[in-house]
């Protein structure tokens, strides 16, 4: 336990000297600033997206690429010849990377509740079910990348690659009702797309369809269970 | 005492193999170097006694346990240092030690260590910030501060200019010093003859020599000569030199004397040229080093 938050305090230290790190923080802060001067009071739409984006961003841009670049650089390989098992380290960055989008996501409502005025759902238990599972998939997609990913860069390039269209299906870039019916359709069941659909529905104080949590939580085991199989420790 | 047994270590991949029945062992205290050729298994065989590998075959015991079933208690004895291992470029040197020593039951100080490798003044530096020797420096801290018993250094001054060379190398003299037993795999033939007690050269596998690197060096039967100069106004009864032990062959030119021969015949040149009180100037022998000892061994150069 000691040594998990030994390696948790550096790890911590290392996120914020971390550029990148502060960008996927901005990044829909931004977004929710620019876009929330235009919104009614009581938009159920807009805080949905901005939290869709920080989490696909944590997961699918910062998560692998972390992990990727751990491998290539031999940090889990030289951990591996110590006592502890680098599978600690993960452990650490996983939970690390979980706590940043919580803070990130947590930053946004506020700034929404308080400065936009934006609603905020009332079923707490809905939301947190909601967005454990939606995050489970995001990161569940992050750890496949790092697996596959050769390197760092590699782990990096494939995250942009796939967040772009991910956000498209999502309905991130442009709202979902002005997208062809069938892309949205087919967006609906995307792991972001079903994220950002299923907030949506909690955010609208209605319950989240069954089918969407169903489905973030088969991605989440099964491509987990996929990254699991092929990651490699060097 | 034996630290590091190892018998008739076979490793393939495919149908590539790279340790075709290895045996060597490690006495308590000394630098034992493996060297060879890229590509000549040392690193694989040393992974295998580390424990980051899996051997097909054979038997190995480090400090009496069994790196793959003992794992864990051997990593709490063992410190490592790999070869292409990397930290964050954003850990700081101290954040570094401090990290890894917490990983062992039993660490040293960190703080001596920064201070008896010369990092202290990069104590608060970036990893990303520091030099290759600074960083190899750090590498070999990291790989001191569990207190381990044994040390593995892989590759240690692959990279390095001559200077930082020769500093690495007084570095892993003093670790010696301290009674840490180390391992050090190398292609480099000067930095085993300058650190090594005992060496293992490898090629294709197989171990193709062992012992003191001069004594690898003696072993090699093969010419080597011996050249002088003989001073004005003495003459020298040179068929007295031909029948000296080892000596093969006495060519003069002029006042230009060569001496082919085996073995350590070199002395009892020098004794026969004393006895006979004949003076020479401008005395060569050819030192033969390593790299010949390999030549002969393996019959090609070392790249």
């Amino acid at each position: 336990m000691k040594i998990m938050m030994k390696l948790a305090v550096v790890e911590v230290k290392l996120l914020t000297r971390e550029p990148g790190a502060i960008f996927t923080l901005l990044i829909p802060l931004f977004i929710l600033v620019v876009f929330g001067s235009s919104i009614e009071p009581g938009d159920t739409v807009l805080l949905p997206m901005a939290l869709a984006i920080a989490v696909g961003l944590v997961g699918l841009y910062l998560l692998p690429t972390t992990l990727a670049t751990y491998r290539e650089r031999g940090i889990l390989r030289r951990m591996s010849t110590t006592p502890v098992r680098p599978a600690n380290l993960l452990a650490v960055q996983v939970l690390l990377q979980l706590v940043l989008a919580l803070t990130t996501c947590a930053l946004l409502i506020t700034v929404a509740g308080t400065v936009l005025d934006a609603r905020l759902p009332t079923a707490v238990g809905r939301v947190a079910v909601t967005f454990l599972l939606g995050t489970g998939a995001m990161f569940a997609v992050g750890l496949l990348i790092a697996a596959l990913a050769r390197n760092g860069r590699t782990a990096n390039g494939v995250g942009v690659l796939l967040y772009f269209p991910m956000a498209y299906l999502a309905g991130l870039m442009q709202p979902t009702d002005q997208m062809p019916q069938l892309l949205a359709r087919i967006g609906e069941y995307t792991p972001l797309g079903a994220f950002r659909q299923g907030m949506h529905q909690v955010w609208a104080d209605t319950t989240p369809s069954p089918v969407l949590l169903g489905v973030l939580a088969a991605y989440a085991v099964t491509i987990s269970a996929v990254a699991a199989r092929y990651f490699r420790w060097e | 005492m034996a630290v590091i047994e190892v018998m008739d270590l076979r490793k393939r991949y495919g149908d590539l193999t790279v340790l075709d029945g290895v045996s060597f062992s490690v006495e308590e205290g000394e630098i034992f170097g493996i060297l060879g050729p890229n590509g000549a298994g040392k690193t694989t065989a040393v992974e295998c006694v580390e424990g980051l590998r899996r051997p097909d075959g054979g038997s190995i015991r480090v400090l009496g346990l069994d790196p793959v079933g003992n794992r864990r208690a051997l990593c709490e004895q063992v410190g490592v240092q790999l070869q292409h291992t990397q930290l964050p470029d954003n850990l700081k040197v101290w954040e570094a030690l401090d990290l890894y020593a917490s990983f062992y039951p039993k660490p040293g100080d960190w703080r001596e260590l920064l201070v008896e490798w010369g990092l202290q003044d990069k104590r608060d530096t970036r990893f990303g910030k520091l030099s290759g020797g600074q960083k190899q420096r750090l590498f070999i801290a990291l790989a001191l501060v569990g207190n381990p018993r044994v040390a593995f250094l892989d590759e240690l001054t692959t990279g390095l200019d001559p200077q930082a060379r020769r500093a690495t190398w007084a570095l892993i003299k003093r670790i010696r010093a301290t009674g840490v037993t180390v391992v050090l795999v190398s292609h480099f033939m000067d930095e085993v003859e300058e650190l090594c007690d005992r060496a293992a050269i490898f090629d294709q596998g197989r171990i193709v020599a062992l012992d003191t690197p001069a004594g690898i060096v003696d072993e090699i039967d093969a010419d080597h000569e011996m050249r002088f100069t003989l001073m004005a106004g003495e003459l020298a009864d040179l068929t007295d030199l031909t029948g000296l032990p080892g000596v093969a062959r006495v060519t003069r030119t002029g006042d230009r004397v060569v001496v082919t021969g085996r073995g350590d015949f070199a002395t009892a040149v020098t004794a026969q040229l004393a006895r006979h009180h004949v003076l020479v100037s401008d005395l060569r022998i050819d030192k033969r080093t390593l790299d010949d000892a390999f030549v002969a061994l393996t019959g090609r150069p070392l790249e």
